[in-house]
């Protein structure tokens, strides 16, 4: 990969014809783990190595002057040259307002690369053993199917105004399949989790966890008609933070195109605003974060960016392009959401009545309204301490509406791509039943 | 794991055919340089195990975005490379290495078969060489006889004519997408190459209204040329006229209502019941309910699921699959029967049933799995018409936006971007968005009283769960059934 980047450099360095460029070598090697209830069915060892080029350049015949963009990957053993050809006969064909590319900068050390992991195939191979002992040991889950893809990506980017950036990131990704029951009373659970260090995997605590849940979505019952506080927790909390209309609303990139409606020093949300007040950042400095990172794909450094203080919006999450576009300061790509922690036991929050939802099919909000109706895989209603599963049905609600009228715990944990209150209560959310 | 869409309009001849003369396909050099080396290598490994096979491949393409003030050209991220794998019974042991070039896929090759171990089985010995079958995607205008230029002017022009339709439209986002996959298979018995056009173009209109912003889109594609993506002014302007009429949209009432789908949302009805519900990697994991039912009813008589990569012209048809499987219909469910699952190489070998041509990989550095390609209802006799009149009151779902699987549980989420009311046995302008549907699949499948002739193709992208991500095709005729939304 670093041949191919120098010869990708110095081919560009030597064009006169463009306006600014950028290389991005990525060398990617990784250990897969497939494994079925009894015994591992699959190992493959994968190798990548790429190079992104961006390049820009003056627009064919533009007046005012404008600039054209384009860009182009190399594989392995490819001869660059006629890709940059390309890219500078294909940028010079678009027209876009003129934009210049971050200049060198000082990146910080976020750690990103966890040392424990040395040998991928050991470290998924130790995984999965945990997992095995963990999972012969518990009578009401069994587990089906475990996937674990432990990667190692070094990423070296340049580009045309001298910034030169390097990292190296470490990522373990896992997918369980947990099972209970038999015949037609069988149920099942997945869990997906990406980490970048081996200490994020508590093996053993995920297994309980899902174990558990797993076993209560196999006795539990049908979606009760309600409306009331919905509570949410942990990888629930995250999910719905990371679900898509903040990262949307708050994008420079969708206010330019005119699909957000967001403003700098104005509430983002539509009405009164009750409960916690709501700061936000979007952060690629949080150690080991999902999107942690000490530059993103332009090149910017990795920042902890205050998008949201008390609900007015502070500013875009743009990267440069769009930052100069809309006149506001380059703060890079969405990274990790962190909030601060709320006023609130974790105990308080929990001691009313309420549901809390533990996962969904698939959390998929409206990204510009924020709407949702999204089916429940296992939810809990719960009263003092009598918690009882249901599944199936529908949350239905609003994102924004729900964090105008949230109450946030004292209590933080960090759940890979969320650092903040590990408990959320919203005051109202709909569910109703998947049949009348 | 399904998501977004559009639908295509039934093909009527075919686009996507195979049979083109060995020699005839245009593989990258350096694929074609290790084609004839690929059978040594496969009898090599042979000695130590019972079966193996190559894989070259090669997956790239073009992207081209227009917006109002913005225009990028993008040549996709090319995953290129080698897989070898060899299979014991019991586990599949693959080396993949990025690119075509020699050394790099003899170290694969040596690598794996030192680390295969001792089995006193082995292959059945070389044959003889087996004859090349070669298949190129067909197409009337082919991709490849347009400039990047004209390209980017048919961008341009759509996005112009778009953006005069309506004064509240902010922006227009045109996204043409060109992914070509070429690939090579070899085992002991077949030698095969194809090369694959799939073409989308994607109409994205922005409206804005006091300071509130709706959206609506539009989308083709397929398997073979520009002929695919043209899209005429009827369509466009429902399209804006879909994004204006959300300004008025309510939530709709949760509860059970009588619905017509869309072709789009009955294909993902098709999708997430006994689509990745009978992916068969799922049986001997007991993943899938679908296990127990085989040959017993699953849903009214009116339904006939299929799934087929040999369907013309289709979004997700290949020639054959990761795994060297020459591509063929499987029917999943025939008249509210379940026949059978679509297979991976592994699964039907520990099911010990009839392989399908589903065994596909995202690209080179993931491993194949049991997958859809363009999956879909067959049709019914019912005209729409007919349908609509006979619902006094209900909805009708049109634009679908993801679609989620449960294949142990049954239950299924679409959630679709909105819903127009029927009364009387029209549509009207009430719209209700977003609108969820939800429930239990043998019971959605069984409330279905109508099914009409008509049936269309999206073009989208499917995971398996949410990750291994593939072309991926869903549709079928439009469909009378009852069910929960919210």
């Amino acid at each position: 990969m670093a041949d191919l980047l120098q010869a990708a450099g110095q081919a560009l360095e030597a064009r006169r014809d463009l306006l600014g460029w950028t290389a991005v070598g990525r060398r990617l090697r990784g250990e897969q783990l497939f494994s079925g209830r009894r015994a591992i069915e699959a190992r493959r060892s994968i190798e990548s190595d790429t190079v992104s080029l961006e390049v820009l350049c003056p627009s064919d015949g533009s007046a005012p002057p404008m600039c054209g963009a384009a860009s182009v990957t190399l594989a392995a053993g490819e001869d660059p040259r006629p890709a940059i050809d390309f890219a500078v006969r294909a940028a010079s064909r678009t027209r876009n307002p003129l934009y210049e590319l971050p200049p060198p900068a000082t990146m910080p050390d976020v750690p990103l690369d966890d040392p424990e992991i040395s040998d991928l195939e050991e470290t998924a191979l130790g995984l999965h053993q945990r997992l095995l002992s963990g999972a012969a040991a518990d009578s009401e889950a069994r587990l089906a199917l475990a996937e674990w893809f432990v990667e190692r990506e070094e990423v070296r980017l340049v580009n045309s105004r001298g910034l030169e950036a390097h990292q190296t990131r470490s990522e373990i990704s896992l997918e369980w399949i947990v099972l209970a029951g038999d015949g037609d009373g069988r149920v099942e659970t997945t869990l997906d989790l990406t980490r970048r260090r081996l200490a994020d995997v508590d093996v053993e605590r995920l297994w309980s966890e899902v174990a558990r849940q797993t076993a209560d979505r196999q006795r539990a019952g049908p979606a009760p008609m309600y409306e009331g506080p919905v509570v949410l927790r942990g990888r629930a909390l995250a999910t719905f933070l990371h679900s898509g209309t903040i990262a949307t609303l708050a994008s420079g990139r969708a206010r330019y195109a005119g699909f957000s409606h967001w403003e700098p020093g104005k509430s983002v949300f539509r009405g009164p605003v009750a409960g916690d007040p709501l700061t936000l950042w979007t952060s690629r400095v949080v150690p080991y974060g999902v999107h942690a990172g000490r530059f993103d794909s332009e090149g910017l450094p990795g920042q902890r960016v205050l998008l949201i203080r008390d609900g007015v919006l502070q500013t875009y999450s743009a990267g440069q392009r769009y930052a100069t576009y809309l006149g506001v300061p380059a703060t890079g790509a969405f990274g990790d959401i962190e909030l601060p922690p709320g006023r609130t036991p974790q105990a308080d929050l929990l001691a009313d009545p309420h549901v809390e939802i533990i996962w969904w099919s698939w959390f998929s909000p409206n990204p510009t309204t924020g709407d949702f109706a999204s089916e429940i895989r296992l939810g809990y209603v719960v009263d003092g301490d009598r918690r009882t599963p249901f599944t199936g049905g529908l949350l239905i609600g609003n994102v924004l509406d729900g964090l105008a009228n949230v109450r946030w715990s004292a209590e933080t944990g960090f759940f890979g791509d969320y650092a903040g209150p590990v408990t959320a209560r919203f005051a109202s959310f709909r569910v109703t039943p998947s049949r009348d | 794991m399904t998501s977004p869409s559009g639908s295509n309009p039934p093909p009527v001849e075919p686009i996507a055919a195979a049979g083109a003369a060995p020699g005839a396909i245009d593989l990258p050099e350096a694929m074609a340089a290790l084609r004839p080396r690929l059978g040594e290598a496969v009898a090599a490994l042979e000695e130590r195990t019972p079966y193996a096979a190559a894989l070259l491949s090669s997956r790239g393409g073009l992207s081209i975005l227009v917006e109002r003030a913005e225009e990028t050209i993008t040549q996709l991220p090319r995953a290129a490379g080698a897989v070898v794998s060899a299979f014991d019974g019991q586990v599949l042991v693959e080396r993949s290495v990025p690119g075509f070039d020699s050394q790099g896929w003899q170290r694969a090759v040596d690598r794996l078969r030192r680390d295969l171990p001792a089995s006193s089985r082995r292959g059945d010995g070389r044959d003889a060489d087996p004859a090349p079958q070669d298949f190129v995607t067909v197409a009337r205008l082919p991709a490849r006889a347009l400039s990047l230029e004209d390209k980017l002017e048919r961008c341009r022009e759509l996005r112009d004519r778009v953006a005069g339709y309506d004064p509240r439209i902010v922006n227009v986002r045109v996204s043409y997408t060109e992914l070509r996959e070429t690939s090579v298979f070899r085992s002991r018995t077949a030698d095969l190459a194809q090369d694959i056009t799939r073409l989308r173009l994607q109409v994205f209109v922005i409206l804005g209204q006091n300071g509130d912003i709706r959206y609506d889109w539009l989308s083709r594609g397929g398997t073979g040329g520009w002929e695919l993506v043209e899209i005429g002014d009827d369509e466009l302007a429902e399209t804006v006229a879909g994004a204006a009429r959300l300004f008025s949209s309510e939530r709709i009432e949760p509860g059970e209502y009588a619905v017509v789908t869309g072709q789009g949302v009955s294909g993902v009805l098709a999708h997430e019941s006994f689509g990745h519900g009978v992916e068969t990697d799922l049986f001997p994991k007991e993943r899938a309910r679908a296990t127990d039912y085989v040959g017993r009813r699953v849903g009214s008589p009116l339904v006939t699921i299929i799934d087929d990569p040999s369907l013309p012209a289709a979004y997700s048809s290949y020639f054959f699959d990761d795994e060297g499987m020459l591509s063929r219909p499987a029917v999943i469910v025939e008249q509210g029967v379940f026949r059978g699952g679509i297979t991976d190489m592994v699964s039907a070998h520990q099911l010990g049933i009839p392989r399908t041509a589903n065994g596909r990989r995202q690209d080179y550095t993931r491993k194949p799995y049991a997958r859809m390609s363009n999956t879909f209802f067959g049709p019914g006799q019912t005209p729409l018409q007919d349908m609509l009149a006979q619902v006094e009151r209900g909805v009708y779902l049109e634009r679908w936006v993801n679609g989620m699987e449960d294949p142990q549980g049954w239950g299924i989420q679409i959630t679709c971007h909105y819903g127009r009311e029927i009364r009387g046995g029209k549509i009207t302008d009430r719209v209700f968005a977003p609108v969820s549907i939800s429930g239990y699949v043998p019971q959605v499948l069984e409330t279905i009283r109508a099914v009409s002739p008509s049936v269309a193709l999206d073009q989208g992208t499917c995971g398996k769960g949410h990750k291994e991500l593939v072309p991926n095709s869903s549709g079928g005729p439009h469909l009378l059934l009852q069910v929960h939304l919210g």
